[in-house]
């Protein structure tokens, strides 16, 4: 039976800080064009940015099983593929005959209006004015350290590099079975319909060999991600996570340990009725902190705020160096190389 | 259909020169006799993953009672074809959740003997000829136990589908002389039988399949 019960050698892991992140996608465009622009692959999104709270892709992202309860496993499902989003059609033609008054719309493989997509309810977030609110969540393989995906599959088709412990498909053994992608409760595996084989992030392991950093962290312009080994304990994850205690793995009652952790959204109080700041009131409820960061979330960013503040009155602070990241290499851990400088660049910048 | 279970098929010879049987529902196959094969659901408990056995609990699989197998020698070659009830046949994979319907012939690697129950194992592997609806050629798997399936890079099986009137045929052919397991005129060959139901989602050892070998005797 495939369970993985040691730990590898090394940790890869990232850290992103949702108090940063524009929702700007470049991370998502970054991966796109480096990694899923094959056929087959037109509707994968191995990273994607999502409006929280809201559905998430697949739509109601959280909610389709998998992971862990009490260490067994959870059974799960794999939305179709309209739930996670078509590669959308346009009929230019139509729009142009018709002299632009018949209207420029996606159109799904049958022809239908899509229902859903990636980011689909961007900006509505909840609340209700003025007290709404919402923060961009980027969704990524977590290369977990119980890896539900690989420990579902009854042939070994996936497995885990001892050197940073990434979880890869091998897609020579993969035989499209799917229940990795139904054991995965973040839905991060997509499925290649042409070639019969389930696909997802790689953590761009190549670049990473060549000393050079993820894709989506390289080209993120809010420097959000963070990366680095977590037995690095000068790296930014392991003082993020470990030392500070203000990056936390996205819903930890699934119960595969990911090793992507996050900066909670620290908002601003919510308004009385007279309009002012009641610091009693939280704009985003705890609850749904908690639900989605696990218990630590209160903490974090308790700590978060008092770092801010001792920085907003000059006093120095680690915590909020580590995450302003005035030297953009910081970010990127032991992968600053440059792939423009390599002698064989990997594929894309 | 012969009635009831035999757990012994004698392949007929074929004279005709120019076979035809890769169409499966073709008139070559009409004069060729058919033996029903019961089928029951793979245990379980066999499956070798916990999420496997947890999500599927309680859940029916390999509910298929029975396929027809006809088996012929023509030419050179050994033609095997199955036959069964598919009311609602998944011809395709079309979504990230939808599967194709699928059957596959097992043998031991050397013609003689391997364990079924664990698709062999180390000492005695198992070979298998494998169509998925949708796919033109067949995969050849070998395998040393559960979980442990490969596919053969090149080989020279070949397939011919088709579904009518609400039941798949599905025909492969192998030169008696070519690689893979020994198929001698004359000779005996355990053989082994699954099929998946791409409508119930069945896919790797969740299937219905022979518990036990049966034996497939080639004509002199
Ligand atoms: S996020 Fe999902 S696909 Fe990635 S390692 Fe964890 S369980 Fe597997
Ligand atoms: S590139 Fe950075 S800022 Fe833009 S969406 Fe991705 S994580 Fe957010």
């Amino acid at each position: 039976m495939a369970t993985v019960s040691s730990r590898p050698a090394r940790q890869l892991a990232m850290v992103f800080d949702l108090n940063k992140c524009l929702g700007c996608q470049s991370c998502s465009i970054a991966c796109k064009t480096l990694w899923t622009d094959a056929p087959g692959m037109e509707s994968m999104w191995w990273n994607i940015v999502n409006t929280m709270p809201g559905g998430g892709t697949p739509r109601d992202v959280f909610s389709h099983g998998g992971g862990y309860k009490n260490g067994e496993p959870v059974p799960g499902t794999f939305p179709p593929l309209r739930e996670f989003g078509e590669a959308w059609g346009f009929d230019q033609e139509a729009t142009f005959a018709s002299g632009g008054k018949a209207a420029f719309r996606p159109l799904e493989r049958d022809g239908s209006s899509p229902e859903w997509g990636p980011n689909w309810d961007e900006d509505m977030g909840g609340g209700q004015y003025p007290n709404s609110y919402f923060f961009y969540l980027q969704q990524i393989c977590a290369n977990c350290s119980k890896p539900a995906c690989l420990e579902a599959c009854p042939r070994t088709g996936l497995y885990r590099r001892e050197e940073d412990g990434i979880i890869l498909i091998d897609e020579e053994r993969c035989h499209g079975y799917r229940f990795c992608a139904e054991a995965c409760p973040y839905k991060r595996i997509y499925f290649n319909p042409g070639r019969v084989v389930a696909q997802k992030c790689i953590a761009c392991y190549p670049r990473l060999e060549a000393g050079v950093a993820p894709a989506c962290v390289r080209q993120c312009p809010g420097r959000v991600r963070h990366v680095d080994y977590m037995d690095n304990l000068e790296g930014h994850p392991y003082k993020l996570v470990h030392e500070w205690k203000v990056a936390l793995p996205l819903r930890p009652d699934f119960g595969t340990e990911p090793n992507v952790f996050y900066v909670p959204p620290l908002a601003p109080p919510a308004f009385n009725e007279a309009g002012e700041f009641d610091e009693t009131k939280p704009r985003i409820p705890d609850e749904y902190l908690r639900e989605m960061f696990g218990p630590g979330v209160e903490r974090a960013l308790e700590t978060i705020q008092v770092e801010r503040e001792k920085s907003a009155r000059g006093e120095p602070s680690e915590l909020i160096d580590i995450l302003i990241a005035r030297d953009w290499n910081d970010l990127l851990g032991p992968f600053t190389a440059n792939p423009a400088e390599l002698d064989r660049p990997p594929r894309g910048g | 259909m012969t009635a009831g279970t035999l757990t012994s098929v004698t392949a007929e010879r074929l004279g005709d020169a120019s076979p035809q049987l890769l169409a499966p529902g073709g008139t070559q196959w009409a004069k060729v006799s058919e033996t029903t094969v019961s089928l029951a659901p793979t245990p379980l408990d066999a499956q070798p993953s916990a999420y496997v056995q947890t999500s599927w609990a309680g859940r029916p699989y390999g509910a298929l009672a029975s396929v027809g197998l006809s088996a012929v020698v023509a030419g050179d070659a050994l033609y095997l074809r199955l036959r069964w009830a598919a009311a609602e046949p998944r011809q395709a994979i079309s979504d990230n959740d939808t599967y194709a319907d699928a059957c596959a012939v097992l043998f031991p690697l050397d013609g003689k003997t391997a364990e079924l129950a664990t698709m062999g194992d180390e000492r005695s592997p198992v070979q298998g000829w494998h169509w998925r609806a949708g796919t033109a050629l067949p995969f050849v798997i070998t395998a040393t136990g559960l979980g442990t399936v490969s596919r053969v890079p090149d080989h020279p099986v070949s397939v011919g589908a088709a579904w009518e009137n609400g039941s798949w045929s599905v025909a492969f052919k192998r030169g008696l002389g070519e690689q893979g397991v020994p198929l001698t005129a004359g000779a005996s060959v355990p053989l082994g039988i699954a099929v998946w139901s791409g409508a119930n989602s069945e896919r790797a050892g969740l299937k219905a399949h022979t518990p036990a070998w049966l034996t497939l005797t080639l004509p002199k």
